[in-house]
């Protein structure tokens, strides 16, 4: 359905407007909506029956701003995930990790992921978590010129580089 | 197998078993491809390269000895499509999306994976009755075996990574068909459904969201996916079918208890009505076809041989027109509906229930 005012862009809103106890109701796209100052619009529901738009806490006031973040990998803005209730890529679960928590918590009641971890790529995964951890301390090591102690980090690390090259060359 | 024989096979899940209450259990598991964007920003091209990948690794791989076959949806009429949903096989949406996506199935339906569905890959394991530890256990077993081939989305602090944040962590959607006649006549049926949305449960009809609950039958599913393990999911949404039976068997004593010819009435009526009706209408014969299940399964009627879950599925509109192979008007239906229910339902078909 077209916007009733600008009969251009597509209608996501449903403005529906009381007067002497008569209801009126239109039919508007985002741009319209905005401006027509109208304060209490519902969305139709058969045009937008995600509820997730409302966990998103969705509201054509928050329209794509041109300085908003988007995402590195997909390119998509968090404004546009709050219209399609979807995120765009998995990166954008990185990208967007502020935005998203408060959402996450109202869903799932804010734990962290306990479930399954992936069989192959979770000797990766625990390897990679592993060397971060190692780096990290190295770093410390070096800055506090406790060189003895950084070479043995720093051979742990390189076991680590060596069984991964393994891996690859393996798959 | 052909693609016809494939679809008008009788779906495992459909099989009779000796749990009274628990028609089916289920077990969806939702995953990512790593280096795509989730399907619903998908560009034509990238989104067949995503079905050309997922559906080698579909027809590559065996999941209890067999193949499975991968069908993409555009090669499907929309006929084809309708069964596929009425079998619960794909999701309504599936059918009503575009572009490249399909479903790969085991030659008995319970394995289906969907692809670019919301998700790149749905993975689907439905069994008949109260099972769901071994439909959670096939399910893992298909995810590890796609797992060893494929790069699958997944962050440490947030599990397998979902194009919906609902499904995020364990990608994990648990689910309970059941049929609860007993409570939808004593009217308790809010009562005991509604308190489960507080457990963190949902629960809707027979045929997915905003579904009215045709024929007594409900689903019951986990909402939260995040911040529980597999097991705590399964084990919670056991114990409250284990309730829902109990609640459900109760009812049914009482109505036994209570008023014992208005309820022999009931499930007679209901016989009489599928042996010789000559129009049936779809929801006609589900809530008449719900009756007689509850008197079978309560001894007061033979038991009818074909099954009540596999005559409801066959009596939807799709699955009608495609075992008869041609088009038919509403009219035409309810007359098919009605003869084919006539033939399942002859004397002959029928066997006491020994209780």
């Amino acid at each position: 359905m077209l916007c009733q005012h600008c009969q251009q862009r597509e209608a996501i809103v449903q403005l529906s407007k009381i007067e002497n106890g008569q209801t009126q109701e239109f039919f508007l796209c985002e741009l319209c909506a905005k401006q027509t100052q109208e304060v209490s619009f519902i969305f139709h529901p058969a045009i937008v029956p995600e509820f997730l738009q409302a966990l998103f806490g969705f509201n054509p006031s928050s329209i794509e701003q041109p300085s908003e973040i988007s995402c590195p990998k997909c390119g998509i803005t968090f404004s546009r995930i709050t219209q399609a209730g979807k995120l765009g890529c998995s990166t954008c679960y990185e990208t967007f990790e502020t935005q998203l928590e408060p959402l996450l918590r109202r869903v799932h009641g804010g734990g962290q992921n306990v479930g399954k971890v992936p069989t192959r790529r979770g000797v990766t995964l625990k390897c990679r978590q592993e060397e971060k951890k190692l780096k990290e301390q190295l770093q410390v090591l070096i800055q506090k010129e406790a060189f003895e102690e950084a070479a043995v980090v720093r051979d742990q690390i390189r076991q680590i580089e060596q069984a991964k090259g393994g891996e690859e060359h393996d798959a | 197998m052909m693609r016809k024989e494939l679809l008008l096979q009788r779906s495992a899940w459909m099989t009779e078993t000796d749990s009274p209450v628990v028609i089916s259990s289920r077990v969806r598991l939702a995953r990512n491809l790593e280096d795509f964007p989730f399907p619903h920003i998908l560009s034509a091209e990238d989104a067949s390269k995503v079905e050309q990948i997922v559906a080698q690794v579909l027809t590559e791989i065996k999941v209890n000895n067999e193949q499975l076959l991968y069908i993409p949806l555009t090669e499907l009429s929309s006929v084809e499509h309708q069964v596929l949903v009425e079998k619960h096989l794909i999701s309504p949406s599936l059918g009503g999306l575009t572009g490249a996506r399909g479903v790969a199935l085991a030659s008995d339906h319970r394995y289906a994976v969907m692809v670019n569905e919301e998700d790149h890959l749905r993975m689907q394991v439905l069994l008949p009755g109260s099972q769901l530890s071994e439909t959670h256990r096939l399910a893992t077993a298909l995810d590890d075996a796609l797992e060893a081939k494929l790069d699958f989305a997944y962050r440490e602090s947030q599990g397998y990574l979902t194009a919906c944040p609902t499904n995020v962590g364990t990608g994990l959607r648990a689910s309970i068909m059941v049929h609860l006649p007993g409570l939808v006549i004593t009217k308790q049926v809010q009562r005991v459904l509604g308190a489960l949305t507080r457990l963190g449960l949902a629960v809707r009809g027979l045929y997915g969201e905003g579904s009215q609950a045709f024929g007594h039958i409900f689903q019951v599913s986990n909402q939260i996916t995040l911040g529980k393990s597999e097991e705590d999911i399964l084990t919670h949404l056991e114990a409250v079918t284990g309730q829902i039976v109990e609640h459900e068997l109760q009812a049914r004593e009482l109505l036994r208890q209570q008023m014992p010819l208005l309820l022999e009435d009931k499930v007679w009526r209901a016989r009489g009505t599928l042996q010789n009706a000559r129009l049936l209408s779809s929801e006609d014969a589900m809530h008449l076809l719900s009756h007689d299940r509850l008197g079978s399964d309560m001894g007061l009627l033979p038991k009818i041989n074909d099954g009540f879950a596999t005559l409801i599925v066959n009596t939807r509109s799709g699955c009608l027109q495609y075992i008869l192979d041609r088009e038919l008007d509403p009219h035409q239906r309810d007359e098919e509906r009605a003869r084919l229910i006539r033939g399942a339902m002859s004397e002959a078909r029928c066997t006491i229930h020994e209780a």
